[in-house]
């Protein structure tokens, strides 16, 4: 970048720096600086990325700062002054121990790669033994690009959302993994809601979306929310409403194809038989369910039951080419694509039943 | 490029430019006069505070020191007069508390008068720029915040934090300010948790103890900045022309839970509402300075998108959350951590 004679001050430390910008995958390391080692803190030096007084070249405060990374060199602190814990022999024992099964390094949004392989054994166990899951349709789901999956939601606990994620994490040829949109009524449940967004879940809002999208990311949206899990037994395979069609205005926002998806089993793993409400508001949650196991056998009976599972895929609709982003606007062709949609995730459901 | 353009003229002078920093015994104030004393483009730096920052004693040529105490009722007028006389074209304002404080009403003087202060003698004086310091923690902490806030979003502070609360005013006068004077640029940074060896703050002081505080059942993504990117993130406010607010912070982001973990900290699990009523017992009793409303923190996410300070600032924090807290506690990447890489291999 030639310096700019005309204004001092318009002469750059570093141009925006393309390794800052959130591109989908692990931070890398290799882009910070890193302190070389103790050898290099006898030399007294401090951080001065700024030329001497004298010097009179425009281009030397960046030249500098670019040897400094160059080298891997960082400030120097005196070592009196870091904050070490006492017994450090220990210390660092205890850390390795508190390291075990986390990751130093999560994405954006909170995915841990240790954590996620740490808890594959059980996502496969469930969906392969348990629900001896069948999938069709995978062919739909594209192996890269964004795209948003709409499926419909049931059973009283996100097990749909894990299994959706498992089924293309395990079955589909890219291994791509999704981002389920977890609603706040679960994102912020205690234990849970971590465990959620430790092996890749993100709290359902339209930021959170509009950013995974941009980073062509496959999110998996379930418009029905809370309204979906906490459905009766007796009202199973009956989508709820659509919620208010914010994923036809993502959709038509970022220009990601809209792919259907009907997940069945989830209704039977844990049958709603009832809610209890007035319980539910003082410990926080939505509602507590009564199923034939819970509260009975207490927290075991929050397990599902071995149920048949089948998950269908439909073929990708692309709101966005059809109608243009400006649609987004129209609320009333928002609402009837949603509802749309709805009518065909719906007919998908029904098909499976067959 | 990072330079922006502005609509309003600059009647900033390229050379010779004169800074005034209030709070400039804080590390960031100390930081910053160390920088502009080695930048030629600078010719002189008024430091105003309190008392004399350490720095001034280790021989400096073109800092000079004026005793201000913003809590005092008249001090605009004198800020004004001093910044008349002295040519001042730059107004860094960056005496915040680092820390929560029992003498709230003090904090409260100092903090949101003082700001006040500040603003008045920048409107008698009309320097060509101000730059005011900040913190993302003026977003508040709230169950319904996206994971990255941008500088778009509402400074929503907490319902009971004074802490909190003093920097929400102090910024909205600084907005108010902007406004009311088109042709001033007034920058804020709002920085993300400064970590580092040598900063001294609410932070460090937190995650120096050997244990810390879980709320059982919740584990938010955090973000810190590191010291040395933060200061030269001011410089760079300092220098440049843009206006408006920015996020200042790290690489990267990691649940609480893992940032104790990489510390070597022992996490204290405790459900919230037993928490809040041992930290608000520990308050009342002075026993400690931590707020309990501080933990509200521990259990929502506040992470903010430094993408504006990137692109509009030329600001990238070089940087990791890891490395950041690794020099925190003065540890090399090999002591006792797992690693992404060697756990897929």
């Amino acid at each position: 970048m030639p310096p700019d004679d005309t204004d001092p001050i318009a002469d750059d430390l570093g141009a925006p720096d393309a390794s800052h910008a959130p591109d989908g995958d692990w931070p890398s390391m290799a882009d910070d600086v890193y302190l070389g080692g103790d050898a290099e803190l006898a030399s007294g030096d401090s951080y001065d990325p700024y030329p001497a007084a004298g010097d009179t070249d425009e281009g030397a405060e960046q030249r500098e700062l670019e040897r400094r990374v160059d080298e891997g060199r960082t400030p120097v602190y005196p070592l009196d002054d870091r904050r070490r814990l006492p017994l450090p022999g220990l210390w660092r024992r205890w850390r390795a121990f508190a390291m075990r099964g986390r990751a130093d390094m999560v994405d954006d949004f909170g995915r841990d790669p240790i954590a996620t392989a740490r808890w594959e054994w059980v996502l496969d166990f469930l969906y392969s033994k348990w629900f001896r899951t069948e999938v069709r349709g995978l062919e739909h789901v594209p192996a890269h690009g964004r795209a948003i999956l709409i499926a419909n939601h049931a059973g009283s606990l996100p097990y749909d959302s894990a299994m959706l994620l498992h089924a293309i994490r395990r079955d589909h040829p890219s291994r791509r993994d999704v981002r389920p949109l977890v609603e706040d009524a679960v994102f912020h449940l205690p234990w849970l809601g971590p465990l959620m967004n430790r092996i890749g879940g993100v709290r359902a809002c339209p930021e959170n979306a509009v950013r995974l999208l941009e980073k062509d990311e496959l999110i998996a949206v379930f418009p029905e929310g809370v309204k979906g899990m906490s459905k009766l037994w007796r009202d199973r395979y009956r989508l709820q409403r659509f919620g208010r069609g914010g994923f036809v205005k993502l959709a038509l926002k970022t220009g990601a194809p809209i792919i259907p998806v009907a997940v069945i089993g989830a209704e039977e793993a844990l049958p709603l038989l009832g809610r209890v409400t007035w319980f539910a508001k003082s410990v926080g949650l939505p509602y507590v369910p009564v199923t034939p196991t819970f509260p009975w056998l207490g927290p075991a009976g929050l397990l599902p039951l071995p149920s048949k599972w089948k998950i269908a895929f439909g073929p990708p609709i692309d709101l966005a080419g059809e109608y243009g982003a400006a649609a987004a606007e129209d609320r009333l062709l928002v609402g009837r694509l949603a509802e749309q949609i709805r009518g065909q995730v719906q007919a998908m459901v029904d098909d499976l039943r067959r | 490029m990072a330079t922006v353009s502005v609509g309003n003229a600059r009647p900033r002078r390229a050379q010779g430019r004169v800074v005034a920093i209030t709070g400039a015994c804080t590390y960031l104030g100390t930081e910053l006069i160390k920088r502009l004393e080695e930048d030629r483009r600078y010719a002189k730096v008024l430091v105003l505070d309190v008392k004399a920052p350490a720095i001034l004693a280790a021989g400096t040529t073109k800092a000079r020191f004026f005793p201000i105490d913003l809590t005092q009722p008249t001090i605009d007028g004198d800020i004004a007069t001093l910044l008349q006389r002295e040519q001042v074209d730059t107004v860094v304002h960056g005496a915040f508390l680092s820390h929560p404080t029992h003498a709230t009403e003090w904090a409260h003087e100092f903090e949101d008068v003082g700001t006040m202060h500040v603003m008045n003698a920048c409107a008698a004086a009309g320097p060509a720029r101000v730059v005011m310091v900040s913190t993302t923690m003026a977003y508040g902490a709230h169950p319904e915040n996206p994971n990255f806030l941008d500088e778009r979003a509402e400074l929503r502070g907490h319902q009971d934090s004074r802490f909190i609360n003093d920097k929400v005013r102090a910024e909205k006068q600084a907005a108010r300010f902007a406004r009311e004077h088109p042709h001033v640029q007034v920058a804020t940074l709002r920085f993300a948790p400064i970590l580092g060896p040598t900063i001294n703050n609410l932070h460090t002081r937190f995650f120096s103890r050997v244990t810390a505080p879980v709320m059982a059942g919740h584990d938010p993504l955090m973000q810190f900045v590191h010291e040395q990117d933060a200061a030269w993130a001011l410089k760079r406010a300092v220098d440049s022309d843009a206006v408006g607010p920015f996020n200042i912070v790290g690489k990267g982001v990691l649940p609480y839970t893992t940032v104790l973990a990489l510390m070597g900290r022992v996490p204290v699990p405790l459900p919230f509402l037993l928490a809040r009523s041992i930290a608000k017992a520990l308050w009342a009793t002075q026993i400690v300075s931590t707020a309990p409303s501080l933990l509200d923190y521990l259990l929502y996410v506040c992470v903010a998108d430094g993408s504006r300070a990137t692109r509009d600032l030329g600001f990238t924090a070089r940087f990791s959350i890891k490395r950041t807290i690794l020099d925190f506690v003065g540890a090399s990447p090999e002591d006792g951590a797992t690693d992404v890489a060697s756990s897929f291999a």
